[in-house]
């Protein structure tokens, strides 16, 4: 069945429109920070990014334990496209992260913890997508990707928590309490503007998937047991 | 030395024309993908009703 873009559409539609705002609020009307001057204006952008990042990779998770749950190739697609996300955001969270370094520490990389992880966390994710380009079988490329999403994923606690456990060079989690009021507006408005424009993207992109899959498969499609010798059942057709 | 970053505005220019570049190329390659797959399938489709 045909499914009609306007959802997914509106939600780009609204993330955008809040990204331009926040940003706009962000750059002429919030203050400069004490310290690091106007240099602080990129957190606007940098701290939604991370939010966001590790919300989509949180999502692939989910995706993957419901797919070797359920067996339902929705699950599949949608798991390709929250990690296909979760990989640009963690991308361009490792360069505003970089340009930010370099006025304020010095240089333009360092490998401290918190970003060490990070970066683990663009290479894991990013090869069970290259995986996935390489797997002609749907089904084995289904398990096999939410069982590697799995596994990566113990990284992402770790990047979260790793300010706490290890003496970083990046600063800990802001709180609502560390940081000043005004710095709040353009923080939460972009925040909301990303998880609105990725979730939208996330739907459109886990259509294409389906749209591919279904393709792949040819109709009829199975509804117990793919055509595959040894692979495991999947139930339920491509959405 | 003051203590204090001083200017940087490049930078702040830099970190925003780099997230709207990475954001729209990405969010553009999504609609792009979707068109062409929704083609391909309303062929796909054209195809089978003909058989």
């Amino acid at each position: 069945m045909r499914q009609s873009p306007t959802g997914p559409k509106v939600l780009v539609a609204l993330g955008v429109a809040l990204l331009l705002a926040g940003s706009w609020w962000g750059l002429t009307k919030a203050p400069g920070e004490v310290y690091m001057g106007e240099v602080q204006r990129i957190m606007y952008v940098h701290v939604p990014t991370a939010w966001n990042a590790m919300l989509a990779l949180s999502f692939a998770f989910v995706c993957a334990l419901c797919f070797l749950l359920t067996n339902s190739w929705k699950w599949d697609s949608r798991l390709e496209a929250a990690m296909e996300m979760g990989v640009v955001l963690s991308l361009l969270l490792c360069i505003q992260g970089s340009i930010w370094a370099k006025p304020t520490w010095g240089v333009w990389w360092d490998w401290d913890p918190r970003l060490t992880t990070t970066a683990v966390m663009v290479f894991a994710f990013g090869g069970i997508l290259a995986l996935r380009a390489f797997v002609d079988d749907p089904a084995r490329r289904a398990v096999w990707s939410a069982v590697a999403c799995i596994v990566a994923f113990v990284d992402v606690p770790i990047v979260y928590f790793s300010v706490k456990w290890w003496n970083s060079l990046h600063q800990a989690q802001s709180t609502p309490q560390t940081v000043s009021s005004a710095f709040h507006l353009p923080l939460r408005v972009n925040a909301f503007g990303i998880l609105f424009l990725w979730t939208g993207l996330v739907a459109l992109r886990s259509r294409v998937a389906s749209l591919r899959l279904r393709n792949e498969l040819g109709p009829p499609l199975p509804d117990s047991k793919p055509a595959v010798t040894g692979a495991a059942p999947i139930a339920g057709g491509a959405s | 030395m003051s203590g204090v970053v001083q200017g940087g505005w490049e930078f702040v220019a830099g970190a925003y024309i780099v997230t709207a570049a990475i954001l729209s190329a990405y969010a553009t390659s999504v609609f792009l993908r979707y068109r062409t797959e929704q083609r391909r399938a309303a062929a796909e489709a054209e195809r089978e009703a003909r058989k």
